[in-house]
């Protein structure tokens, strides 16, 4: 079947791929792990603008928990400031008392903050039994 | 030294070209289709601790929007001026029953910049949105530390 060409030296007959084989495999696997890499996120919902004929905008008002990321970095929670590492018990605080569909907060940032910061903010919030993260925006705030 | 069989010498070692060639191919494969797979634009995501995986973004048809560390803002691959952010995500989500929409922001991206974005988004009637992140390896607290940075 091998086609042999010259009899010169007989270990000189064809190269060694064996190496080469392994060096291959080992690309292969690599290429492998780094293909399915799936996406991962953190979800955020935006609030839609109510319909007209609903009326609990109201009550919802006082019982809102807003996240506000400042241009410096730092937190607020509605109003009183809270450090990073305070920001999850805080908030485990406040929701404990509330019904599981119940659970939801905004987060506010300031324009000039990295977005890092404000994916950390909501990071914690998941964490901290947040169920849904809502986006306050310009246009929702004057919406409302 | 190396122990002899009385059998053929053809039969010594296997043939192991064929295999070689297989293998090389599947590498040139693979790194083709690699850099096809990446959806969008290639920017710094920021990095969290506990991200939901969201196979739902790798489709073919999902809509993502990404956001460079300068702005820009890409639908899909194309470069779009801010204003037509919306018109683009209503016409992509027209006849669909999941508007959810993907953002994929630099990590050291304004959040100004993010926000204009999801104001739009928001206006072509989406309220589910997915943050594109990737995962942390060190869950660390306090502030997040932006590496290079």
């Amino acid at each position: 079947m091998a086609m042999e060409v010259g009899e010169s030296k007989g270990a000189m007959k064809d190269p060694n791929v064996v190496p080469l084989i392994d060096v291959l495999l080992v690309l292969i696997i690599i290429f492998m792990a780094i293909t399915p890499m799936i996406p991962q996120g953190l979800d955020a919902q935006v609030p839609q603008p109510a319909p007209p004929n609903q009326k609990q905008q109201q009550q919802l008002n006082e019982r809102t928990v807003v996240v506000q990321v400042a241009q410096d970095g730092s937190l607020k929670i509605n109003q009183t400031a809270v450090s990073w590492t305070e920001l999850g018990p805080r908030l485990l605080d406040i929701f404990k008392v509330r019904a599981p569909g119940d659970r939801v907060a905004f987060i506010k940032g300031a324009s000039n903050v990295q977005f890092a910061y404000v994916a950390k903010a909501i990071d914690i919030m998941h964490e901290s039994d947040v169920e849904k993260v809502g986006l306050l925006t310009k246009k929702v705030e004057e919406g409302q | 030294m190396a122990y002899k069989p009385k059998a053929g010498a053809t039969m010594s070692t296997p043939n192991v070209v064929p295999m070689t060639d297989v293998m090389l191919v599947l590498l040139i494969i693979m790194m083709v289709i690699t850099p096809m797979l990446q959806k969008g634009v290639t920017v710094d995501m920021a990095r969290v601790s506990n991200p939901r995986k969201m196979p739902s973004a790798n489709k073919t048809n999902a809509i993502l929007i990404s956001i460079t560390r300068d702005g820009g803002i890409y639908f899909r691959t194309t470069k779009i001026p801010e204003n037509e952010v919306t018109s683009r995500v209503r016409d992509a989500i027209k006849d669909r029953l999941n508007k959810e929409v993907f953002i994929k922001s630099d990590a050291r991206a304004k959040y100004g910049s993010v926000v204009t974005v999801v104001d739009d988004v928001r206006a072509a009637g989406v309220e589910k949105l997915g943050l594109l992140t990737e995962k942390l390896t060190k869950p660390q607290p306090g502030p997040p530390t932006l590496g290079g940075g």
